[in-house]
């Protein structure tokens, strides 16, 4: 088994951007009790961003990535404040929500589809050529090992701001119950704004990520949704701790999975690893009840 | 003349689908995001048994109806359990398992290449080869179709359903095992959207798997939304209202390409739009 260390490396890679991915979304259902199926379109619009920054100005490549994040952040407020917010305050079910939302979704990636086509393109030429890393006989390249490093820093900043800021504790007042976090004074509107920018952002480096790693298309941003919507129930939904865990055993058994089958059987796999645990342990591994 | 022809056929095909959707999504208030697979999978029996078999398409037809029915029976074991938005998520996932293996199972659905020359239905020496025959054809199916889903909503057991939907506890405190009725209504609709995609298999004469993939379901969703969920003259305007308004943005002159893009941009708007303001759609009783 010459082939086991790169599996474990190319399972590592893929569960690192399904945990920035699941761990942003699992942020904002804390908060907002809803699948938000228009999530993926933050990482969409981000890496397209940085597709359209780089290549029609002269802004450097650190500013372009800045603002392509700042991109994501201000459409997930923008979101937030035209559909979220309004259909919450009418108290709609959350089938009104989730289905507002993959409206959304399919309203951006078709905007993006027209003015970008939905070809197939790639960022990777905007960096000097990757380097290789060999790390126990696999290799990664260094984009790859910095996509690992920025889940694990972005569940570090996560369980910082979380467990010990007002913020947090705001935060998590509200994921446990949104009437008693507004009695007690919090603004819980406010606070859910704000989840909502923080997922965006998230969500959005995600993207871009995934564009400099492998590229870009329309879709990019749904797929990378339903990887985090089936870490999230992985997990724990609501649970960004439970999201990063989820995420990696996603990462694990598509790519363990698709070693002994094929690669064209990904979805097959992970929407198995869903329906396995939706019907055996539904509250996922760290949810309560 | 023949364009009309042409666009009272889609939407006939699509009533059909917004139909068998509504009775799910509609009456039972399963939102359901896999019908375009159920009319797949119907459309690609149907495709391969008349071409390759060289079988008659009304008895490939039955045929597609039943396996479809089986893979639902199956399916309906595991979705009977979920609801709301996990059965969403769910159905969501067999949408893509069905492309997948539309697209993967080469030596069977020709993968990407797609299947074409399928010919048009003949009995009887009967052929409904041209387009008002073909139209004709259609409007019977959607009559059939439309009168099994009016004596199913309106039966005992279509009043079970919409019990299910407004609050399956306590319906269950009855005594009525809600995921067996569940799972025949999820069976009926998914055999009578089969019917329609070996009609649309047939008319089209050339099928590949992007005629069966998430963007259509959703599309047949946004239909039964803006008609109005949980009832039936609803999925019929709809169809109506959504097949022919993006036929403007080709008098509009859009490229092919960007025209398909507006295509799912409207029906998206749509849904945002009739979710923000109108959650029951034009004529629906049922509010998400």
């Amino acid at each position: 088994m010459d082939i086991l260390p790169q599996i474990i490396l190319n399972s590592l890679i893929a569960g690192s951007l399904y945990a920035l991915a699941a761990m942003s979304f699992n942020l904002i259902y804390g908060v907002s009790r809803s699948f938000n199926l228009a999530h993926g379109v933050f990482a969409t619009v981000a890496a397209y961003a940085v597709l359209f920054l780089a290549f029609h100005t002269a802004i450097p490549l650190p500013l372009t990535i800045t603002l392509g994040i700042l991109m994501a952040v201000l459409l997930g407020y923008l979101l937030e404040r035209s559909i979220f917010r309004p259909l919450r305050l009418r108290k709609a079910s959350n089938l009104v929500l989730l289905i507002a939302s993959l409206g959304a979704s399919i309203v951006v990636e078709a905007l993006i589809a027209i003015f970008f086509s939905s070809q197939f393109q790639t960022l990777s030429s905007l960096l000097p050529p990757f380097g290789t890393l060999h790390i126990l006989g696999g290799t990664l390249t260094d984009l790859q090992a910095f996509i690992i490093i920025c889940s694990v820093v972005v569940l570090g900043v996560f369980w910082l701001v979380l467990s010990y800021t007002r913020f947090g504790k705001a935060v998590r007042a509200v994921s446990d119950d949104e009437e008693v976090a507004k009695i007690v004074g919090i603004n819980t509107n406010a606070i859910i704004g704000i989840v909502f920018m923080i997922g965006a952002g998230v969500m959005g480096l995600a993207g871009i990520l995934a564009g400099f790693d492998t590229g870009l298309e329309p879709h990019m941003g749904f797929i990378l949704l339903l990887g985090a919507a089936i870490a999230a129930v992985v997990g724990g939904v609501g649970n960004v701790y439970g999201a990063f865990l989820g995420a990696f055993i996603l990462g694990f058994a598509e790519n363990f999975g698709v070693f002994f089958v094929s690669g064209e059987w990904k979805y097959a796999i992970a929407f198995g690893v869903l329906i396995l645990f939706l019907l055996f342990r539904p509250q996922g591994i760290l949810g309560k009840k | 003349m023949e364009y009309i022809f042409h666009l009272a056929i889609l939407f006939s095909l699509f009533a059909i689908f917004a139909i068998a959707l509504d009775l799910v999504a509609g009456y039972t208030g399963l939102i359901s995001v896999c019908h375009a697979a159920f009319y797949g999978i119907g459309a690609y029996t149907t495709a391969l048994l008349v071409q390759s078999v060289g079988l008659n398409f009304f008895f490939a037809l039955l045929i597609g109806m039943l396996l479809t029915g089986i893979v639902a029976l199956i399916l309906g074991l595991v979705f009977s359990k979920f609801k709301g938005d996990y059965y969403v998520l769910g159905t969501l996932g067999f949408t893509y398992i069905a492309y997948t293996v539309f697209i993967n199972w080469q030596s069977v659905t020709n993968g990407p290449l797609g299947v074409p020359g399928i010919p048009r239905p003949e009995i009887f020496g009967l052929s409904f080869s041209n387009s008002w025959s073909f139209l004709i054809l259609s409007a019977i199916f959607v009559g059939v179709v439309y009168a099994l889903a009016r004596f199913v909503v309106s039966s005992s057991f279509g009043r079970v359903l919409r019990a299910i939907r407004e609050d399956e506890e306590a319906i269950a405190i009855f005594g009525y095992r809600t995921s067996a009725f569940k799972l025949l209504i999820f069976i009926i609709s998914a055999m009578s959207a089969a019917l329609g995609g070996g009609l649309l298999a047939s008319y089209l004469t050339y099928i590949d798997p992007g005629t069966f993939g998430i963007t259509e379901s959703i599309f047949v969703l946004s239909i039964v939304i803006l008609g109005g969920l949980g009832s039936l003259r609803g999925p019929v305007v709809g169809a109506l209202i959504l097949v022919l308004l993006p036929e403007a943005l080709r008098f509009v002159g859009f490229s092919p390409d960007i025209a398909a893009q507006m295509r799912v941009l409207i029906y998206g708007l749509l849904l945002v739009i009739m979710m923000r303001y109108r959650p029951q759609g034009l004529l629906g009783e049922y509010k998400l």
